[in-house]
């Protein structure tokens, strides 16, 4: 509730110091990996297809980068079809 | 020149950026040491843009440059420009006429290698992006300060800057953080110190913030740490002091009152 209120009165996710934490968390992680943002799209599909190909897949897979300092990951969670 | 430590500290001061302040930061950190008695050399790799020798207001003592050294047209020594308030304190300057290429990797390190039983430290100003001037730059450097300002785009280059650094294995990287404005940080408008060290993951070594005074020194050719009045020169104090291994406190990044500059001008500490 203090969260929600100081939000309001602040006004924080407006911020422009926000938006610029926000614009540079994703253009840093792309940046690091010498990658585009289209690539996570590639990626995705291509990860999903390959494993596609040998089990059944349920529900939505999600692939993401996560950072843990200056080093970046692939987060890959993909539900598989139980039988 | 009468060396104060064993060792030399051979530091480049890079930013992929240009124009966030690493000329000011050789400039002021070298003053600032020298004044101590710290026997210190600048070297401004910035081959074709020198601004070092302006910035230190040494631009009349010029008589050879660095692609002459390496040429075999002076000596090392000859080149040297002795700084006109410190004794200590020696600038090797850049050559204005010619490029980046015309210096190697190798002819940097050998001058510093020249350098080193005559300097506790040895500042390497470097240019800004990360070509070949860069890559000369960073070659005979044991340590490395990042310089940037709270902005996106400078941000992103001290990021590249540092993985490019972390490539060429350095371990000793740190952050300083200039022109600083507190009151736009609190007012929700620009990147503050915590979110910097979120994105950069690097050790902060300081913290500048935005004077107008740095202005007026530059027009002057005098570098801002002599004026004790000034907020940007306490923060390149605390530097100083952080480079010779003292542990002193981040300033406290108030906005600049009347109270404030009052008790400065008065000689009371902050």
């Amino acid at each position: 509730m203090f969260e929600f209120l100081k939000k309001v009165f602040a006004n924080e996710d407006n911020s422009s110091r926000n938006k610029a934490n926000d614009r540079l968390r994703l253009v840093l992680t792309h940046d690091r990996i010498g990658a585009s943002s289209q690539l996570m799209e590639t990626l995705q599909e291509e990860i999903i297809a390959l494993i596609a190909s040998h089990v059944e897949i349920e529900g939505t897979p999600e692939v993401h980068f996560i950072t843990e300092g200056r080093r970046t990951a692939l987060d890959i969670s993909i539900p598989l079809k139980g039988r | 020149m009468e060396k104060k430590t064993p060792d030399s500290q051979v530091i480049v001061v890079t930013s992929g950026k240009g124009g966030v302040g690493k000329t000011t930061t050789v400039a002021n950190l070298a003053t600032g040491l020298a004044k101590l008695g710290y026997s210190v050399v600048v070297m401004d790799l910035d081959i074709g843009l020198k601004k070092l020798d302006l910035i230190l207001g040494l631009e009349n003592r010029v008589i050879y440059d660095i692609i002459q050294v390496v040429e075999g047209e002076c000596s090392l020594k000859q080149a040297l420009v002795k700084d006109k308030r410190f004794p200590a304190l020696y600038m090797l300057p850049a050559a204005q006429t010619r490029n980046k290429d015309d210096i190697t990797t190798t002819q940097v390190e050998a001058i510093c290698e020249e350098l080193k039983p005559d300097f506790d430290f040895i500042f390497i100003d470097c240019p800004a992006g990360i070509e070949q001037g860069f890559r000369n730059a960073i070659a005979a450097a044991n340590k490395a300060i990042v310089v940037t300002n709270p902005e996106v785009s400078a941000v992103r280059d001290a990021d590249r800057i540092i993985g490019m650094l972390e490539s060429a294995d350095f371990k000793d990287i740190k952050l300083l953080v200039n022109r600083l404005r507190p009151e736009m940080v609190r007012s929700g408008d620009m990147l503050s110190i915590e979110d910097l060290m979120e994105h950069l993951c690097i050790e902060l070594l300081g913290v500048v913030p935005e004077d107008r005074s740095v202005v007026i020194s530059t027009n002057r050719g005098e570098p801002i740490i002599l004026n004790e009045h000034s907020s940007a020169a306490h923060a390149f104090n605390n530097i100083v002091q952080r480079l010779l291994g003292n542990n002193v406190d981040l300033m406290t990044l108030e906005e600049d009152s009347f109270w404030r500059k009052l008790k400065r001008n008065l000689g009371f500490k902050n």
